[in-house]
Parts: C-alpha cells; structure tokens; sequence
C-alpha cells in the first residue's frame, strides 16, 4: 500500500519514535500491574502493541515475549479483514484466540481496541496474554487434537459501541475453570488498551504529527535499512543443518527438522522443507510462531539491540511445508508449540555457528520450556489451579560460560517456593543446582537444577508434566559436550518416557531434573585454573575434571596438579 | 532548633569526593565544602573536612546540633566485593537461591548478557535440617546440634558474617532465632542477620538477596562507624551523629550498624527530602523533582509532600539502567529513577544511524569537549553551550573558562557530519534527544506508580536541572516549574531536613473478608513495637507518629497497591479505600473480587520540628534592573533559531520581579533557561516559578 509519506527532520522522527514505543512499554506496565494471571504478571507470557489507523504496527513493548510479540503483527490484519476500519465505533474492543490467526495456542488471548479522536479512528491499542486457564483438558500434554485445548473464541467483539457481549462473556465463563481470574485478565488487558489509546491522542494532540500512520513508514523503512546492512555483512551461501527431536510420530520414528538457510545480498531465505508431517500431539507450530522463532534466532544473530518491529522481519523469507510441524492444518494439537518450536533457535544457530561463530549460543537446557500445572482441591475442598515452573542451563557463548538456571528464548521467570505454597497445597522438598549438569567445553553450559514437589493435600492432585531433553540432551558446539539429561520422576519411579498428565496422591513426590546447556569449544582448551574454579565451587566433580577436562586436581582438591594436567590432556590430544 | 546550637553538618562520603554541607539555622547561611574521599578509613576524610571547615568556622563544632551522615561506602563495597566473609545458612534443599535468581533475562535479545556474581560463594552457602509451612507451623523442628556444628565450621573457616535465611521465615521468626541464639552464645564474635528482621517478606531470592547483602557489609560498616564516632567525639562532638536511610529518614547510628543494607542509597534521597519540603511549602500537591547532575538525571514524583517508597530497589547491576540485570534489595528506597542523563553524557550515532545520548558519561576526565581537558565525544554540557543556554565565560560562577570553538568541531564532527546537520541543528538534537530520554523514563516511572502529571510542577535542581526543566517539562506536559536558590547543591541541603523515620514491615496474607479491626490492630501494634525502640533511641524523649501502611491486591493478583490505613482499622473502609486507589491508578475497580492485604508496613516517624531549607534573601535592596547582566545569543525551540536571551544574576532579582521568556537567569552552581512564552516570577523565598505558554499567543 502506498500512501504520502511526509518528511521529519531525524530529531523529531526519533522523538516521535521513542514516544511511540513509550506508549507500548506504559502499557505493558498497566498490563502486568493489574493482570492475575501469574503466567502474566510473573511470567511475562504477553505482547503489546501500538498500530496505526490502518492496522500497521508502530512499536511494541520491549518486554514481551518474542513468539507472540511477533504474531500480534498479523493479527490486526486479519482483525481488519473481519471488522473493517470504517464499521468500527467507540466503545468497540476485539476479541480473538483462534491459534491460526494468533499466536499458536488457545491460552494466547488477543484483544484490540480501536482508538477515537473525536469520531476518527486514530489507532489501536493491542495485547495478548497467556490466560491462566482456557478450559480443555487442562493442558494436557496427550492432546490430540485443539478441541481438547479449550474454548476457541473466533474475532469477535466482547464490546460493541460500549455494550458488553453478554453472550460471549456468559460463553467464556462458563467454558473455563478459575474464570474470575480469566475475566479481570481480560479487564487487565482492556486497561491496558485503554491507556494506550489514550496516550495516542495525547501523541497526536501534543506533537506536530497528525496521523500514527505518518511515522509507521519511516520506522519500518530504518528499521529494515539496518537490518539488511546487518545481513549483508555475512557472506552469500547455503548452510543447512537438519535436528532429530526426541518426540515421536505415531509410527515411532523421532520428529525431525530440516532448515536450508540461504544468505543472498542483504536478505536471508529460510525453508523447512523435509521437516516432519504434524503429529497427533500438542507440539504442532503454526506458521505464525514458525516465522516469530526464524526471525527471533536471526535478529539475536545479528542485530540484537534494534527495536522490533515489521521492517526487522522483511529482509527474512521464511516458507515451511504446509501440513508440517511446522505448519499444520486445523485441527492439530499446539498447547505445547514451544517444546517444538524452541529446536528453531538450535537449528538456525547451529546453521550460523559456522559463518559468525562468535554472535551464536550452544543449545540450552532450558527448551522445550518446563511448565508444570497442578489441580485439585484443599482439604477443605477449595480447588485451586497453579503452575510451576523452573529453568535449565543455558548454552554456552563463544566467550563465556552458558547462565545458569537462566530462561531462553522465552522470557518468563521462575516459580517462587514461597508463592507457590501460599497458592497451593504443594510442598517443595529442595531446589538445588545439579553438579555437572553444564557440558563440557572451553566455555562451559549452563548448570541446571532439580526440583521435589510433594502434594500435601488428602486428594490427589492432577499434575500435567511437561519438559524434555529426557532422550537426546543439549548439544555442544564447536567442540563443546552436551550437557546433562532431563527427567521426571513420580516418587522413586522410573522417568517418565514422554510429558504427560497423572495423578499425584497424598504425600507423593515428583523430581523434575532440569536439563544442563551444551558447552563451546573443546574442554581441554579450558582453563586448568577455571575449571578448578568450577569444582571448588562444586559445580563439576573432581571426576569429570580429569575425564571431560583433563585437569588433575591436587590432593586436597583444591590447586591444579600441573604435570598430570598436562599428562592427561597429552594422552587426550594423542588419541584424537 | 536547639539553644546555641545552631549549626548542622551534613556529610555525605562519595566514591571521589566526600561532600558537606554546613548550615547556620539562625543566620540560614550555608557553605559547601568538598574533600578526596579516603576509601582506606573514609572517617578520616570527614575529619579532615571538619577541620577545613573549623578554619572559617571558628569552634563551630560546639555549636553544632546534628551531624547528618549519609555515604557510598556501602554501594561501593558491593560492587567493589570487598566486604566481610560471608556465608549463608539456608533451609536444607535451598541454599543455591541466591544464585537461581528469579531465572528470567533482562534483555530479550542479547544472547551474551551476563548476570551478577552472587555475593556469596556456593561453598560457603549451608543448610541445616528444618521447614516451616506457609503460615508459621512448624513442619520439621530445627536440628540444634547441626546448627551448631555448620557454626562452628564457618567460624573455623575464617566467616565473620552469617545471613539467615530460612523458608518462610517472614511467617515465624523462631528457627532463624534459635540459630542466632546458638550463634551468639558459641561464636559472639560473628556477625548475624536473619531474613526475618532484615526484610520479613515472601519471596525466598528476594528475601536472601537482601539479608546477604546486609550480611556482606556489617562488620565494615560496624567498624566505620565506630571509628566516625571516635574522630567526631576526638574533635568534641558527642550529641547527635544520624545516618541517612535510602528511605528518607535518619536514625541512630546503631540502627545503622544493625541494618547497614537500608542505607545504599542514602545520597540521592537528598534532593527528593528538599524538593518534597519545597513542595509542602508552597503548598503544591504534585511535584516532579529533576535533578540532572554530571552523570545521571534523577526524578521522584512526590504527592502530597510525601515521598514515594518502593521495595524493589536493585544494587550491583551488571547495566546501571538495566532493571533485571542487578540483584534485588527490598528495603524501604524512596522511590527515585535514575538515568544515564547528565550533563556528561556522551553523543554518539548508533547502528540504525540515530543520534543517542548516554548512558555513558565523560565523567570529570576527560569530561565534555569544552572543558578542554581532552574530550572529544561531545556531550549534553557541550551541546547546551553551543545553544547559547551556558555562558562561556560564566560557567559555575566564572571559574571555569569553556572552549567554545573545540566544542563546535567536536560536535561538528561527531554529529553534525553523519546526519548532515549544522553544528546547531546538532547540538539541539543532543539536547532534545536527552530530554527526550528522561521524558519517556518519566512518564514510565509515572505509570508504574500510577500517578498524574496533570496538574504537577516540576522542581529543577542540580546543575544542569533548570538548563533543561523547560523542555523537559513541556514533553511531559507540565505547565509549571520551580527554581529554588541554591538549585545546583539543592540536594545535599535536604539531608539537613530529614525528620528521624523508620518502616518496618511484614508479610500477612489476609483475606480482607475474613479478618477483623482487632486482628489488624495487633498486628499493626506487633510493627509499632518494632519501630519504637529505633525512634526512641535516635529522638528520646519525642512523641512518635505511626502512619499504617498496607500492601492490598486482588485475591490472585501479583503486584499490590500501597494504601494508608484508616484510623479505625474497618475492613470495609480499607477495601472502600483500596478501590478507591485502584481506580485512581489504573482507571477501574472491580467490587466482586475478594481483596486480600499481602504485607503490613508501619513508618514510625519521631515528631519533632524539622528545619528549613531558607537561603539568605534579600527583598528590598535592588530592582530587576540592577539583575540585568546583558543579552546573549541563545537557541529558541519554538523557532529553531537563536534569538537574543535577556541575561539575569539570580541572587539580584529581588522578589514580585515578573519576567517574561526568551530570558536566562543564571546563579553560580546553575542556570535557568527560560523558553519564548513562559512567564517567571520571583517568589519571596527567592524561588522562581515559571508558567510555561505558547510562544504564539503573544505576551500577556
């Protein structure tokens, strides 16, 4: 679409482009201030954004989370196919979760509102939340099919010229279980909205720019400038790399992805041709989150410190095989698309690794994300819901050491032991860090941690488990070892083979052994100094000192012994 | 103000320079001396500038009521990790909390980011046997003997500081009591702090971040303090030492010895206690205080003459203006946002071809182009000079010659050049994109507190403060501003006003619906008895306000709202009120919730009279005429060109002086620029208020 572009001078462009973004960032605030939700508040599951009265997005909230903050950019697109701008009045506001559209998964809720000045639609104030429930089996991580995801809300408006949609409020309510929580999320997400419109009329009432519209060009325009000097500098070629998944198709054979990734001039072509059919599991990613992870992987690469918006995603071509994993048909499973999708940022770093070594990470232990939800009832028969969740080690960097028990590349915080007990009748026995947990490398992966649960309540407690790396552990890179397994354990059992939902009596305990990051670069380059460092402060043993490392410790543990460190990592060099 | 004492010493120990404050209450005369800090016994550089300040100051130490002290030492000793040994002592099963932190990044997209080193090495992190439930009951007693036995050990190993931080300890002190008890009777010598006094709240990290960092500093602040003492009383002063809080009150130094943590930002609070006094003076209920010094501007939004207090302070940040990326104090903070915005403040152009200003600063060396001391990044004081807001040869007060032509090249060079700018168009860019900066900082902060800006005044101090206030109150909607006298050391005459305060808090999770007046009653006299002894000691004899505080949220909710309590404790007048707060802060609130109050806070606060930041002031001596120092070149926004600038000497303007705008007033540590449209009149304190209007409407 072409339109008049009208000319700032830069100062003001960037003063006009800094407000805009203040506008997104106030009100993720209002968002997170008055959300329920802990998956929100504590989690940071959500994306705002502002756009223009033609449905182009201007700025979004720094702190969002990627998969979606990338989504939300088509949504307003198809908002505006269904409601188009000039049918809508104040007072509306928009509703929609359908995961095709939005960002993958039903618990994802979008609502827009549309801003008025006098009566001229001037913009919209948009959000997306991860609600704490949307009805379903409750997450179940067996899911065959979205239907068993919960209540699918088509765009639809919740308000019409300021009249609530009693239908759909009554539809809602009824379809899930803690709904006062759901509904004041939503009343969260409608104040934020608001607020947002009403910093975009005091935007165009107080600077000399007189349509959002006038400024959305120009930021895409710089925004994608750079971008493309960033992906210019990388030499013209095709890397590929293909990742075998440790889920399985409903023949046994293990899920794998396939990336081709072509740099041509200043754009990037990426095609998952040959990655697998979609599966009867809840792990299915819409093309939407296929795109949000490519670019995602791609602008951590590369060009980190921009502000997100469309023009960081155009010089990116992303195409999937339709009927993929990586971009099924209606009505796949997706609740747990991030168990999936998170190999996307692996498999583009591994693809990079070989081109800018020094700009990309070792696998983490922290995908797929570790999200645990429990149900059930108090004693006194109160139900409660709540979820726990806990983080892995990352992958080591080219120079430095992976973090620790660090998210990535979602952003959402931990679980406080302290908060999850007031919130629900859960008792935590220990969360500690796991020694050797980190692969082995000249920079070493993230330490992971393990976590004990027990349920206190006399009921049983439905416990949905989800994580991974229970088969195939994290990588390294360039050299670097994998890191530690995970695993879940209901009380002294076996690990579980694959997540799933089960009951947890009385008194009973679940271990949830996080998984550790892959390491960078071979172990025997490493420091003798640091990885005495490292056992002294009991991340790894004196035993994979010598056999990972090749670094001999003094009796006392404490000092290198110089002569049989080189000794061993001789014997080391000699057999390779 | 006591008989025949009428001075009062603040003191304030930087990292570079130890900064006081001496104020004559009779005569409200002050002087400002500045000393090198002496980090091997900083005492000794406040005895050296005692001395200094002895020589114009005959005997003045007799005459002094109060000596107010507030200092860098303990931020610096963090970050510098030169505290004591320090170990914790956990729950068995938790003693690497401190280093899971809350397992979120703060920065989505940088893959390199790095977090801080926890304070406490895992080899010193220890366990012992023992649970408490969420309430209080006990689950598993504590096992005494392996307590013991992980004391002596530690003792052994050389540790002088223990933090105690146990699994819902808020709830039920006892166990972390038990170990302080064992502690002290086999190890007298070590130095203990329990989560459970330190910050009695939910939230494990939060908790033993806090109560480590209280931990880490003690014996040094212990020793420091003592040896203050001993240099003052060597000196003849034995009356009242006090030492500033980050919360805004001062206390007795031993409060201090015990929690050393509630003092880390005890600097900046200064010039939030001056511009929340200038407020109530003037009888304003909305004040932006903007204090825009060298390195950093600061702001704090104070309603009603109160200070904000915020819980979520972070120390040690691996980014300074980075939130996430620093390990988390929960100790009373007033409440004030700080950003890399100063006057030193470098220009550059970033990867999107974009002018940036900040966060890095030129510091004092090299320090701005037009110091000429070998800078060569311009900064915020080069581009305000070339605006024609600075006066080459006026700069603080005269004694400072500016290189103007250097300036002009630098900024040429740096900015100009790549954007294709004049060197004016240039260094407007730098001043606007800065103001720019605090702006959006500004309204942020103001949105996660939820107040208004509608009908506020912003208070200019610091040294570069008023330059900036007129374009930095338009951005944010603000119609009128303050310059008080002395605006460039305005913040450090607040530490002479601080009243003698104190907050205690405790985490109580109580449904709103299922409590009652009696229960909240003792509850909030549980916190009182806390505070007592704390104000008793630093203001004997004085009667003492208690001002009850809750946290109150939704049932499910995450981030409470602070609300005052009513006289009568009523449950439904609380909810009443914390709708009412609700709605104020975020536009809505909902009665069909349940309401649940998450941590009680008392602020004990001793109620004695405060002094009065009142500087000498003439009103009759001379006419606005005899101010008038000339005319100067400066830059109008509203015209993008430099028009000519009436120039005024603040300390000659004399009271009802009305003028109108382009004008520049300037005083010695600052200068207040005043933009086409506004209109300034000299108050009878000598402060300036200006009503900033649309240049286009004409003069009125």
């Amino acid at each position: 679409m072409t339109r008049p572009t009208k000319q700032f001078d830069p100062i003001t462009f960037q003063v006009l482009w800094s407000r805009a973004i203040s506008i997104a960032d106030e009100m993720a605030t209002t968002l997170v201030k008055t959300a329920f939700s802990t998956v929100v508040r504590d989690n940071h599951d959500y994306a705002v954004a502002v756009y223009d009265a033609e449905g182009d997005m201007i700025a979004q909230a720094n702190q969002s989370t990627p998969g979606q903050l990338f989504c939300m950019q088509r949504v307003m697109r198809d908002i505006l196919d269904q409601y188009p701008a000039k049918t809508l009045s104040p007072g509306d506001v928009i509703i929609a979760n359908d995961p095709w559209l939005g960002s993958g998964h039903t618990p994802d809720i979008f609502i827009a509102t549309p801003t008025f000045r006098d009566e001229e639609l001037v913009g919209f104030g948009v959000t997306c939340a991860h609600h704490t429930d949307i009805g379903g089996r409750m997450a179940a991580p067996d899911a065959r099919e979205v239907y068993e995801e919960g209540i699918i809300i088509p765009i639809s408006k919740l308000y019409d010229k300021g009249v609530p949609n009693d239908l759909l409020f009554r539809l809602i309510e009824r379809n899930v279980r803690v709904p006062e929580r759901i509904l004041g999320d939503l009343r969260a997400q409608m104040a934020a909205n608001h607020f947002g419109g009403q910093r975009i009329i005091a935007l165009l009432e107080e600077t000399e720019l007189e349509r959002l519209s006038d400024l959305t060009t120009p930021i895409v325009a710089q925004t994608e400038k750079s971008m493309r000097e960033a992906i210019a500098k990388l030499p013209d070629g095709v890397y590929e790399s293909d990742l075998e998944l440790e889920r399985e198709d409903a023949e046994g054979n293990r899920l794998i992805i396939k990336l081709r990734l072509e740099v041509r001039g200043d754009e990037i072509f990426v095609d998952y041709a040959g990655t697998s059919p979609q599966v009867d599991l809840p792990i299915n990613s819409v093309l939407n989150m296929t795109i949000a992870y490519t670019v995602f992987s791609i602008k951590c690469a590369l060009h980190p410190h921009i502000p997100n918006n469309k023009g960081t995603s155009l010089p990116i071509h992303v195409s999937a095989p339709e009927g993929s994993i990586l971009h099924p048909h209606f009505p796949a499973a997706c609740m747990f698309r991030s168990s999936l999708i998170f190999n996307v940022v692996q498999i583009i770093f591994d693809a990079l690794s070989n081109v800018v070594p020094e700009k990309v990470m070792a696998p983490s232990g922290t995908f797929p994300l570790w999200i645990e939800r429990f149900g059930g009832k108090y004693d006194d028969g109160t139900p409660y819901v709540c979820g726990f969740n806990g983080q892995g080690g990352q992958g080591a960097r080219f120079d430095k050491d992976g973090v620790t028990t660090t998210v990535f590349p979602a952003n959402v915080s931990s679980t406080s032991v302290e908060l999850l007990e007031v919130e629900a009748p859960l008792l935590c026995d220990r969360k500690e860090l796991i020694v050797d947990s980190g692969g082995p490398g000249r920079q070493r992966g993230g330490i992971a941690q393990e976590v004990v649960l027990r349920n206190l309540a006399k009921k049983p407690a439905v416990a949905s488990l989800s994580g991974g790396r229970f088969h195939i552990a994290a990588p390294g890179m360039h050299g670097g070892g994998t890191g530690k397994h995970g695993a879940i354990r209901i009380g002294d059992d076996d690990p579980i083979p694959q997540p799933k939902q089960v009951l947890m009596p009385c008194e009973t305990t679940i271990t949830f052994t996080y998984p550790g990051g892959g390491g960078y670069g071979d172990a025997m380059e490493r420091d003798p100094a640091r990885v005495a460092e490292d056992v002294r402060l009991g991340l790894v043993s004196q035993e994979k000192a010598r056999d990972a490392y090749g670094v001999a410790l003094d009796n006392d543990g404490k000092a290198v012994d110089e002569a049989e460190t080189a000794r061993l990592r001789t014997r080391q060099t000699e057999r390779n | 103000m006591a008989q025949d004492l009428p001075f009062r010493l603040g003191c304030d120990i930087g990292g570079t320079f130890t900064d006081f404050v001496l104020l004559n209450q009779e005569t409200g005369r002050f002087e400002v001396h500045k000393t090198l800090t002496t980090p091997h016994d900083p005492s000794e550089a406040v005895e050296e500038g005692v001395v200094a300040l002895d020589k114009t100051n005959d005997g003045f130490l007799e005459k002094t009521e109060n000596v107010i002290h507030g200092t860098t030492l303990v931020i610096n000793a963090i970050i510098e990790r030169k505290g004591a040994p320090t170990a914790i002592i956990a729950t068995k099963g938790f003693r690497d909390s401190l280093e899971m932190r809350r397992e979120i990044r703060y920065d989505i997209y940088d893959i390199g980011a790095v977090f801080p080193t926890p304070l406490v090495e895992r080899p010193f992190r220890r366990e012992v046997p023992e649970r408490l439930y969420n309430d209080g009951r006990i689950r598993q007693p504590l096992d005494e003997k392996i307590a013991a036995e992980v004391l002596d050990d530690l003792s052994a190993e050389g540790i002088e500081s223990i933090a105690v931080c146990l699994l819902h300890a808020y709830a039920n002190p006892a166990h972390e009591q038990a170990l302080a008890a064992i502690a002290a009777d086999r190890h007298p010598n070590l130095a203990v702090s329990l989560s459970s006094d330190v910050m009695p709240e939910i939230k494990e990290f939060e908790r033993t971040s806090t109560t480590a960092v209280n931990a880490y500093v003690k014996p040094l602040l212990a020793r420091y303090i003592k040896r203050l003492e001993e240099r003052l009383a060597g000196r003849g002063f034995e009356r009242g030492l006090f030492i500033m809080l980050s919360g805004g009150g001062i206390i007795a130094p031993e409060t201090a010895r015990q929690f050393p943590v509630r003092m880390i930002e005890s600097g900046p609070v200064g010039g939030a206690i001056a511009a929340a006094q200038l407020g109530r003076r003037a009888g304003l209920r909305d004040v932006v205080m903007f204090d825009m010094g060298g390195t950093t501007a600061k702001s704090c939004l104070i309603r009603d003459g109160v200070m904000p207090i915020s819980t979520e302070y972070e120390v040690d940040r691996v980014h300074r203006f980075k939130k996430g990326s620093g390990s988390p104090v929960g100790v009373p903070t007033v409440d004030i946002i700080e950003i890399g915005a100063g006057g030193g403040s470098m220009a550059s152009i970033d990867a999107l071809g974009l002018l940036q200003v900040g966060p890095l600063s030129a510091g004092a060396d090299p320090g701005p182009i037009c110091y000429g001391q070998g800078g060569t990044q311009p900064t915020v004081t080069d581009a305000d000079l070339i605006l024609g807001y600075l006066d080459p040869t006026y700069f603080l007060g005269g004694k400072m010659d500016l290189n103007l032509n250097e300036t002009k090249m630098g900024i040429t060079r740096e900015i100009g050049e790549p954007l294709g700018f004049s060197v004016m168009q240039a260094a407007w860019g730098i001043h606007e994109v800065v103001n720019e900066n605090m702006a959006a900082a500004i309204r942020m902060y103001v949105t996660e507190m939820g107040g208004n800006l509608k009908n506020a005044t912003v208070i200019a101090i610091g040294g570069a403060g008023p330059v900036h206030a007129d374009s930095f109150a338009r951005k944010l909607g603000v119609k009128s501003l303050i310059m008080p006298r002395g605006a460039g050391v305005y913040s450090a005459l607040g530490f002479l006003v601080a009243p003698v305060s104190y907050e205690v808090s405790r985490t109580s999770i109580i449904s709103l619906a299922n409590t009652d007046t009696n229960s909240l009653r003792d509850r909030f006299s549980e916190l009182e008895d806390a505070a007592r002894p704390v104000i008793e000691a630093a203001a004997p004899g004085a009667d003492i306000i208690f001002n009850r505080v809750a946290d109150i949220c939704y049932l499910g909710q995450g981030s409470a709202v602070r609300v005052s309590m009513p006289d009568n404790l009523d449950p439904q007048t609380i909810a009443a009120d914390f709708y009412d707060e609700y709605r104020h802060r975020y536009g809505a609130s909902y009665d069909d919730l349940d309401v649940q109050i998450v941590t009680l806070r008392v602020t004990a606060t001793a109620d004695q009279e405060q002094g009065t930041i009142s500087l000498p002031f003439s009103t009759t001596d001379h006419d606005a005429s005899a101010a008038l120092k000339g005319e100067r070149m400066a830059f109008a926004p509203d015209l993008r060109e430099m028009v000519p600038h009436k120039v005024y000497a603040m300390d000659r303007l004399p009271a009802g002086t009305n003028l109108t705008g382009p004008a520049i007033i300037e005083e010695e540590s600052s200068t207040l620029v005043i933009a086409r449209g506004g209109r300034a009149e000299v108050d009878p304190r000598g402060w300036i208020h200006v009503m900033l209007g649309d240049p286009n409407e004409g003069e009125i």
